[in-house]
């Protein structure tokens, strides 16, 4: 069996349908409080005493850290699958998401878990080299709900001399 | 409380610099990837230059429409949703942003209780005025306050 290097791969090579779980984080207190500190300073996820009274009724992670963690996942897991490749990749640059919405809050202690389906290529050609790859993306906590969704449309390059279709 | 703005106005934000050790940093916890942690293989790159991860840029823009919403008498509680979120052009080491927010005319039904959803168009500038990201996104805002600003 060859070994998948998935950021090595053309824009033809990659599949609608394709799907990887690129792994699951546990959230702690000390990361909410943290990041919401330097990024999002909301009161229901800077100070887990206050929190107690909010609207939340408890410490809840900022919805940003929740995506910018599904970013962390699936460099992680792509670089697994695509050691050796480093200035090589061919796709990888986010350019722009659709329907983001956070639908449950992540408390500390909770375990969210990150999907990822390729459900469309857009036919676009930007700059005359790259493609798009759309991706639908799910979270979901320790009891099977979902708490996040998003769709991303990543940049990928086409292959050079390709002529052919999708 | 500052008196809320009048529906369908502009708001203009506070400015945060980004060096590049607060690129770096975001990138190596967050977004760990060539372009956004290393100048030289930064330059080989898509993106010619060390840039902010595009969820920093995120991110930050909340923080920007989350004080700038308040200091206007708008009672934000928290991000609901981005509908969309576009980033037109990179954000390089040593550049600015700001955001600059028009609300939508009406309040809707928040999934959040004791919130009403508001409506927001943000752009994210930098420096020299160049939108770098633009998002689409609606803010729970405190239902209390909301109430309070009906005539």
């Amino acid at each position: 069996m060859s070994t998948l290097y998935l950021r090595d791969r053309w824009f033809e090579d990659l599949p609608v349908g394709e799907f990887h779980v690129f792994g699951s984080h546990t959230f702690s207190e000390l990361e909410i409080v943290e990041f919401a500190e330097a990024f999002d300073p909301r009161p229901q996820s800077t100070d887990p005493v206050q929190a107690r009274c909010n609207h939340r009724q408890g410490l809840v992670a900022s919805p940003w850290l929740i995506t910018a963690t599904w970013m962390r996942k699936m460099v992680d897991y792509m670089e697994v699958y695509a050691q050796g490749v480093n200035d090589g990749r061919r796709n990888g640059a986010g350019v722009a998401i659709h329907d983001l919405q956070w639908l449950e809050p992540v408390r500390p202690g909770h375990t969210v878990t990150y999907t990822y389906e390729i459900i469309a290529k857009p036919d676009r050609v930007i700059r005359e080299k790259w493609g798009l790859i759309r991706s639908r993306n799910e979270a979901f906590n320790q009891y099977s709900n979902k708490v996040m969704q998003f769709e991303i449309d990543i940049l990928a390059e086409r292959r050079p001399d390709s002529s052919h279709d999708v | 409380m500052a008196t809320p703005s009048s529906p369908g106005a502009h708001l203009s934000s506070d400015t945060i610099a980004l060096d590049k050790s607060a690129i770096v940093a975001f990138a190596s916890r967050f977004d760990p990837q060539p372009y956004h942690l290393d100048a030289e293989a930064a330059e080989q790159s898509i993106f010619g230059g060390l840039c902010a991860s595009g969820w920093h840029i995120a991110a930050l823009a909340t923080r920007l429409v989350s004080e700038t919403l308040l200091q206007n008498g708008h009672p934000f509680v928290e991000m609901i949703s981005v509908s969309q979120l576009n980033w037109s052009r990179p954000t390089f080491v040593n550049e600015q942003i700001s955001v600059r927010i028009a609300l939508d005319a009406s309040l809707s039904e928040s999934p959040i209780p004791g919130t009403r959803a508001q409506s927001l168009q943000v752009e994210v500038c930098n420096g020299d005025g160049a939108v770098v990201a633009k998002m689409s996104a609606t803010a729970a805002i405190s239902a209390e306050s909301a109430l309070e600003a009906q005539p």
